[in-house]
């Protein structure tokens, strides 16, 4: 039991980090690569403001997360608007080199020495046997406050409106005269913050090295592809699940084989229920002239 | 600048890299697979080859057949070939993305599992000086000249090769499939067994070069075989142009050199940091750059075919078309 509460902590930061990754691809119909970069800075960013310049881990975690939001939607002026109209792989492809660019720069700026926040586990509290330590309640709440938040500014703004229509038809959103721009600019915004929300959880709960987002984006690209893609629920189950397997599967077999596992899911996943999701992609892959 | 033989160990990289580049060409380019799992099968052929040819009781392998290279070399190409059969025949009946997905995390589940099965592969602490051929008649740094001789005999095989494949009836209804699929079906084309095919060639054709780079890295060890290696490839090909038959070897000699010379800036002790940095940056920014000012590459697919015929001209320029097609179909989505 213990470790599917080990399971549901990891979950509960996946399933951010996937939703995230997830609304680009929905509405920019492309696998942002970049995404666990941006994982991996917010881990950086907020080690060094609550290690080095001795922030409160809230208000760094704040800082971090507003302000990787801001570089997601320059860097998306930058680097995916202008080839945009080449499609999804030259967009997949971008964000491969943008990733490159943004682990050099984590090297350059961080070094590759590993990080630790300062103890912010906080106390360890027992319920029916199962231990669990502040720290992780509190990512769980967060996690299910930031998405039950993104749930319902989705669904009950208009802002959330438009980018849900251009999720379903960007092209008739277009037409019908949704801000297709400022849809845009509102998505990399949220996906980059939750990217690093997700990593700076990840950094309270372990070590923060520059191999973070390479680890990571296998992980999110399995959630999201078990997830659907397509619905929230859909992200979250999956998250909660990949998380939970992993950290389970430790019980049997050796922790050494824990991404393996993750790995091993998907390619299950994906071989033994090729339909669902993907007979719709299928289809019209192969009318496509 | 600088002596000679660093410049020997540069080609000798780029010409690896354009072996590598021009495999992966066969089913990206040609077959629209979009391969991210490059690193796991040139890990499947290194660790083949080093198992097989490993015979030092001082490594303390639990399997260690000590053969000679000149075996080991066409076996680690054959078992690549079967790792990719392994791979492709549940991987090929997804499309695009997740075909991409699955690949990328077969390659991690391969690198995983040298780590894991230590007592094979000496897991983490890797293994050290492996054999390299001819190195009993040439010693020291003229062995360099060697090297450079294998990894530029190497590219020139596997050009030939790739090139062969590319202009054959097979290669072009390859191209047509990707183009097409539902035409292909259509006119009688067995489009699943064509890619597996093809899947398992690029297979053979990695694992054929993984001892290359062996001779090349000398020691061999799980981290070497991060997806960092498949962007590289990728990022090559991508340079040189998807889809063209010299669009591997220019991209690779391109992206190498450059990164290469520019490690050559002296920098100071202290930004060792930087150092480190610039050759992901330095990829990444080409990457980014070519894909934004020059989409099809230094060579594109049409250049390549469209020399032959009338005919060939039109299918390559259909096949340059393909990327707007992949955009109306994610938009579609």
């Amino acid at each position: 039991m213990q470790n599917v509460v080990f399971g549901i902590v990891t979950g509960s930061i996946l399933a951010v980090a996937t939703l995230g990754f997830a609304l680009v691809r929905q509405t920019e119909n492309f696998l942002n690569v970049a995404h666990a970069q941006m994982m991996a800075l917010g881990a950086f960013v907020g080690v060094v403001l609550v290690d080095t310049y001795g922030m409160n881990i809230f208000a760094a975690g704040a800082i971090t997360v507003v302000g990787l939001g801001v570089l997601g939607v320059v860097l998306s002026a930058v680097f995916f608007q202008p080839v945009r109209h080449q499609g999804g792989t030259v967009l997949l492809f971008t964000s491969i080199g943008l990733a490159l660019m943004m682990y050099a720069a984590i090297l350059a700026l961080f070094g590759t020495q590993a990080r630790f926040y300062p103890d912010v586990s906080g106390s360890l509290h027992r319920f029916a046997g199962i231990g669990i330590a502040t720290n992780e309640l509190v990512i769980i709440g967060l996690a299910v406050g930031s998405i039950a938040a993104l749930q319902l500014f989705l669904n009950g703004t208009g802002l959330g409106r438009a980018i849900r229509a251009v999720a379903s038809n960007d092209d008739l959103a277009r037409v019908r005269g949704v801000p297709v721009r400022t849809v845009s600019n509102t998505i990399w915004f949220i996906s980059s913050a939750f990217g690093a929300m997700a990593g700076v959880m990840l950094g309270v709960l372990g070590a923060v090295n520059t191999e973070i987002g390479w680890h990571n984006i296998l992980i999110v690209l399995a959630a999201a592809v078990l997830g659907g893609l397509r619905s929230i629920t859909g992200v979250i189950l999956a998250g909660l699940l990949l998380g939970i397997m992993m950290d389970v599967s430790a019980l049997f077999i050796p922790t050494a084989y824990r991404p393996v596992v993750a790995f091993g899911v998907l390619v299950a996943v994906l071989i033994l229920r090729p339909e669902g999701i993907l007979s719709i992609q299928r289809r019209k892959d192969a009318v496509v002239a | 600048m600088t002596n000679p033989i660093f410049w020997v160990g540069v080609l000798t990289l780029a010409m690896i890299y354009a072996s590598l580049a021009m495999a992966l060409n066969v089913e990206s380019g040609w077959g629209g697979m979009w391969d991210l799992g490059i690193a796991g099968l040139l890990a499947a052929g290194s660790y083949c080859y080093v198992i097989l040819t490993a015979g030092d009781p001082d490594l303390d392998m639990r399997f260690a057949p000590g053969l000679s290279m000149w075996v080991a070399w066409p076996l680690s190409a054959l078992f690549t070939g079967l790792v990719a059969f392994m791979i492709g025949a549940p991987a090929l009946r997804l499309r695009r993305e997740y075909f991409l997905i699955t690949t990328l995390a077969f390659a991690e589940i391969i690198r995983q599992l040298v780590v894991i099965q230590a007592d094979l592969t000496r897991g983490t602490l890797g293994v050290p000086n492996i054999n390299r051929p001819f190195d009993s008649f040439v010693t020291g740094r003229e062995y360099n000249y060697v090297l450079l001789g294998i990894a530029v005999v190497a590219a020139a095989v596997m050009y030939v090769v790739t090139r062969q494949v590319g202009i054959s009836p097979f290669g072009r209804t390859l191209r047509a499939a990707r183009d097409n699929e539902a035409v292909a079906l259509a006119l009688g084309k067995r489009v699943n067994r064509m890619r597996i095919k093809t899947f398992v060639l690029a297979g053979v054709l990695i694992g054929a070069t993984a001892p290359v780079y062996l001779f090349y890295i000398r020691a061999v060890s799980p981290q070497l075989f991060a997806p960092g290696i498949t962007f590289t490839v990728w990022t090559a090909l991508v340079i040189g142009g998807l889809g063209s038959i010299r669009g591997g070897l220019a991209g690779a000699f391109v992206l190498i050199v450059f990164t290469e010379a520019v490690g050559l800036i002296e920098v100071d002790p202290s930004h060792i940091n930087i150092l480190v940095a610039i050759e992901p940056f330095l990829v990444g920014l080409l990457l980014v750059l070519v894909l934004r000012f020059r989409p099809d590459g230094l060579f594109s697919e049409r250049s390549a075919f469209g020399a032959g015929s009338r005919t060939g001209g039109a299918a390559a320029g259909t096949a340059t078309g393909s990327r707007p097609a992949g955009a109306s179909q994610a938009s579609g989505g």
